[in-house]
């Protein structure tokens, strides 16, 4: 036996499924539109069937051919001409494909074999049946029902422990829908939920709602401004020449019933041209106005209400409480009058419009059904060649084949179909897996061909699926379509390496690459980046910011790149000063022809700088290439430190070479000229840039491994000191968060410099969280108090520092504490405690 | 889900200054804006002037005059937003849009 888990809520305007699973019940989204609700519509077009809001845009427009509102007829033996079919439909069949599409919701790999199927108290055995009969249509082998009024009750009681806890008793269910109106009178005893008494009206609900705003508000004040004649009626003439503007208000005014519900008051604005001429609306509303439109209706439903309240001779404190479902019982007005009127406890706790469903799965997760097994004992190798040798391959049977580019750069591609064998009452269907395009179900032939709508410069991909003539899927022909838009295939060409551009890294003092366009996107190519200025350049100085544009491995060091374009704006380009956190947006183009063109635009001085690079030429900024050679000039000074620490004597022999070629030209690029029109700094750059390439190689594998081990202990220890840290927590942590987040991408890069250096970034927030411990400054500040007067640049200065520390140590005051000890490791002549490098970098943050 | 309104509300501001006939001077400003949604993977599609099929479940449509099998999208009032995370892209609002035999 198996729980059923499954529950439908099968409504009149909506459905819904949801399932009961880990615990907990889940309401499923449609894939296509990723909507909760499906649209209980069915639409016959002429060459494709559609199921759910695609089929209801076409229901006033195409009334003989599109079919609504069937629940209404279960049991009846009412049938539906379809005029593209030529052929009846049943308000059975019609269920049936709803519920086969609310199927689809739980994905291509799951296919329950029970569920269980809401139905409204009013419902008879032959309208209760009809919907079984729908139910095992649409592949269920087993259909259990419930009463919605019963599913909603339990919803509410699973909601809270309370809820729980205080069932006995009566309880009105109150179901205020987009089109119906229903209320049930529930019994709930330690043995039984059973439906008492209900009342309802089939023509009453949220949508009238909305047109009464368009008919008392939106309408006077559009006649008001326009002085339109005879507006009112056009309005309302079917395919007239305010259509549009119908629809739109049929939109506004549910737009403000929804804004309404939140806040006492909103407008309506929109523009429209009417009889020639612009218009532009401007419609206040406020609650009250709406509250007195709608108020009749509430009370016809109040109405009802205690009606049953009176046929069973129930005053209201025989109910324990109202369980609001539907959604227009998001309404405030109509929770206001339910309290004021009925004096009865009201519950807004679970969501009204997926209560029935909610409520249904709860129901489901009790009920229980006999599992069909499915044979799973191994077939040998043997066997099944000798089962295969006994079957005959029908030539009947149905073959479909498909066709179509694997990249494009139209926005539409074409799939071509081609079948073979029985495909005759056979359908087909092609949705995009985000949700975005589905074709609906379409009848198969020997050749047919579909247009595959296309989201830009991604991969799409489809799914191609076959149904029997019940609209069953045959799961072995189902297919897997990839299609790479915007990908070059005749005439363009991919990039080779990633596109980066260098920004500051000024908490490290260092730069660092951001990916402008990865590798492999294919050409042309176009991206405004944002940033912001991260030093002040004052106008008609010699400051510079830096746009360096590189093409190589992102996560390697800049100078491992090859710069491709490089701009340089100094202080006497601009017009006024160019601030610190001013904002700098910086477009970058490549075309197919790998030309290069850049736009700078700096947003507070209003400049724009155009620049076209071929990339056949070298770009080389050489204040730039200077504090690049200065930084891998450090970093293998440090390599070297740590090789022979480590008594790693190959790599340290290696690490000494790289220095000694790479000091071998230091001279030559610190005397060049800043604006040396000589190749000599091409040749030095490119120097560099092998060099760079080769440090990165130091140490092979080994290294890496080494690496990657340092830092995830060091990960551990920092984690620690974090949590130890009595000040800037939640800054050391965002650090801390920023570097984890990148760590998938450079343990991939395989790049030991990349890795050393996260590991050094590690190092530095582990000092930055021991510099936040006061634990660590008492420590620290006991030590600067033993050092000599020739340790400080200013020793009297000092002393009086360390006496205000003191001061503050002793009071308790860590803050002032922190700060004093800052100041005072300032002062020291050489300190490691607090970094303070000389760092000019690009400029740009 | 704020992100969404706040998305809305931009493109509304937008058609409303090009209705003025300034949407020159906001350009810049607009793609910026819109550009910080895009780093959150909010992407959106305004698909006026498009063909549209019934096959397009990234609109909810009001079909003005006649159906017909040549349609397109003749104003959007609430534009297409797809949310991309990694290589996966979601719809996450459907476009509510007018459509008119072409």
């Amino acid at each position: 036996m198996k729980p059923v888990n499954i529950g439908i809520d099968l409504g009149t305007t909506n459905s819904l499924l949801a399932k009961f699973e880990n615990n907990n019940v889940r309401i499923f989204k449609n894939p296509v539109g990723q909507k909760e609700t499906l649209a209980s519509v069915v639409a016959f077009r002429k060459d494709r069937t559609l199921i759910g809001d695609k089929a209801r845009e076409y229901l006033t427009k195409d009334p003989v051919n599109v079919f609504g509102g069937f629940k209404r007829k279960m049991g009846t033996d009412e049938k539906y001409y379809v005029v593209n079919l030529d052929e009846n439909v049943t308000p059975v069949e019609l269920s049936t494909l709803v519920l086969k599409e609310l199927k689809t919701f739980l994905g291509p790999d799951e296919s329950p074999e029970a569920c269980v199927i809401t139905i409204p108290a009013s419902f008879d055995s032959m309208q209760s049946n009809a919907t079984l009969k729908a139910g095992l249509n649409a592949g269920f082998k087993n259909v259990f029902l419930l009463q919605e009024p019963i599913a909603a009750s339990l919803a509410f009681f699973n909601s809270t422990a309370e809820a729980k806890e205080k069932r006995d008793g009566y309880w009105l269910v109150y179901d205020f829908g987009g089109g119906t109106f229903d209320v049930a009178l529930v019994n709930s005893t330690q043995n039984e939920l059973k439906v008492v008494d209900h009342e309802g009206n089939n023509f009453l609900g949220g949508m009238d709602f909305d047109f009464a705003i368009i008919n008392s508000i939106l309408i006077p004040a559009i006649i008001a401004e326009t002085r339109i004649e005879n507006f009112e009626e056009e309005l309302r003439v079917k395919y007239g020449k305010y259509e549009m503007l119908y629809y739109q208000l049929m939109y506004y005014a549910e737009e403000a019933k929804k804004e309404l519900s939140q806040s006492p008051a909103t407008v309506i604005e929109f523009c429209a041209v009417l009889d020639n001429k612009n218009y532009d609306f401007y419609i206040p509303i406020n609650r009250e106005a709406v509250d007195a439109l709608f108020m009749p209706m509430v009370q016809e439903t109040i109405k009802l209400l205690e009606s049953i309240m009176q046929r069973n001779e129930l005053s209201k404190k025989d109910i324990n409480q109202i369980v609001l479902v539907g959604g227009t019982t998001y309404l405030p007005l109509v929770r206001e009058q339910l309290v004021l009127q009925t004096g009865m406890p009201v519950d807004y706790s679970i969501d009204p419009t997926s209560s029935i469903a909610t409520g249904a799965a709860w129901y489901a997760s009790n009920k229980y059904y006999e599992h069909t097994a499915i044979a799973t004992n191994p077939v040998n190798e043997q066997h099944a060649k000798d089962i295969l040798s006994q079957v005959d391959f029908d030539p009947l049977e149905l073959q479909v084949n498909i066709s179509y580019n694997r990249s494009s750069r139209d926005t539409e591609e074409v799939l071509l179909i081609a079948c073979s064998g029985d495909y005759e009452n056979k359908y087909y269907r092609v949705t995009r897996t985000d949700g975005g395009f589905d074709t609906g179900f379409i009848n198969l032939k020997a050749k047919k061909t579909e247009f595959l709508l296309l989201l830009p410069a991604i991969a799409n991909s489809f799914s191609f699926a076959v149904y029997d003539d019940a609209k069953n899927e045959i799961v072995k022909l189902r297919k897997e379509i990839a299609i790479l838009q915007g990908i070059y295939n005749i005439d363009g060409q991919p990039l080779p390496q990633d596109i980066s551009i260098e920004l500051d890294d000024p908490e490290n003092k260092t730069t660092r690459l951001e990916v402008v366009f990865e590798r492999n996107s294919l050409l042309p190519q176009k991206r405004t980046l944002y940033r912001e200025i991260s030093k002040t350049i004052k106008k008609g100085t010699d400051e510079s910011i830096i746009i360096n544009i590189l093409e190589g491995e992102r996560n390697s060091r800049p100078s491992s790149n090859l710069t491709i374009g490089c701009i340089e704006i100094s202080g006497k380009d601009l017009k006024v000063d160019l601030v610190k956190g001013s904002d700098i947006e910086v477009q970058i183009e490549i075309t197919e022809s790998r030309t290069l063109n850049t736009n700078v635009f700096l947003v507070m001085t209003q400049q724009e700088f155009k620049h076209v690079f071929s990339v056949s030429e070298k770009q080389v900024n050489i204040p730039r290439l200077r504090e690049q050679y200065l930084q891998l000039e450090h970093e293998l000074v440090e390599n070297i430190q740590e090789f022979q620490y480590n008594e790693h004597e190959i790599w340290e022999i290696r690490a000494a070479a790289f220095l000694e070629e790479l000091q071998s030209f230091k001279n030559t690029l610190f005397k060049l000229k800043d604006h040396d029109l000589s190749d000599e700094k091409y040749i030095i750059a490119e120097k560099m840039m092998r060099i760079s390439q080769e440090v990165d190689k130091l140490g092979g594998n080994e290294r890496i491994a080494t690496l990657i081990e340092s830092y995830l202990n060091r990960k551990e220890t920092v984690r620690a000191a974090i949590g130890a840290a009595d000040f800037e927590k939640e800054n050391l942590l965002q650090r801390y968060q920023k570097i984890e987040q990148s760590e998938s991408s450079f343990m991939r890069s395989r790049n030991a410099s990349v890795v050393e250096n996260k590991l050094k970034q590690l190092n530095d927030l582990y000092w930055s969280a021991l510099s936040n411990t006061t634990s660590f400054l008492i420590g620290k500040f006991i030590e600067f108090k033993g050092y000599n007067a020739r340790d400080y640049n200013d020793h009297a200065m000092a002393l009086s520092i360390m006496k205000m520390a003191d001061a503050a140590l002793e009071n308790e005051r860590y803050p002032e504490f922190r700060r004093q000890v800052f100041n005072l490791s300032n002062l020291l002549v050489r300190t490691n405690f607090h970094h303070n490098k000389e760092f000019k970098g690009t400029g740009i943050g | 889900m704020n992100n969404l309104h706040i998305l809305n509300q931009l493109y509304e501001i937008e058609l409303k200054i090009a209705g003025l006939g300034k949407a020159e001077g906001f350009e810049r400003n607009f793609r910026r804006l819109y550009s910080i949604f895009e780093e959150e993977g909010l992407f959106i599609q305004n698909p006026t002037n498009e063909p549209y099929s019934d096959s397009r479940t990234d609109c909810d449509a009001s079909i003005i005059g006649e159906p017909s099998t040549a349609m397109k999208i003749t104003k959007t009032i609430k534009p297409i937003i797809y949310l991309k995370a990694g290589d996966k892209v979601q719809l996450v609002q459907k476009a509510v849009v007018f459509v008119e035999k072409i």
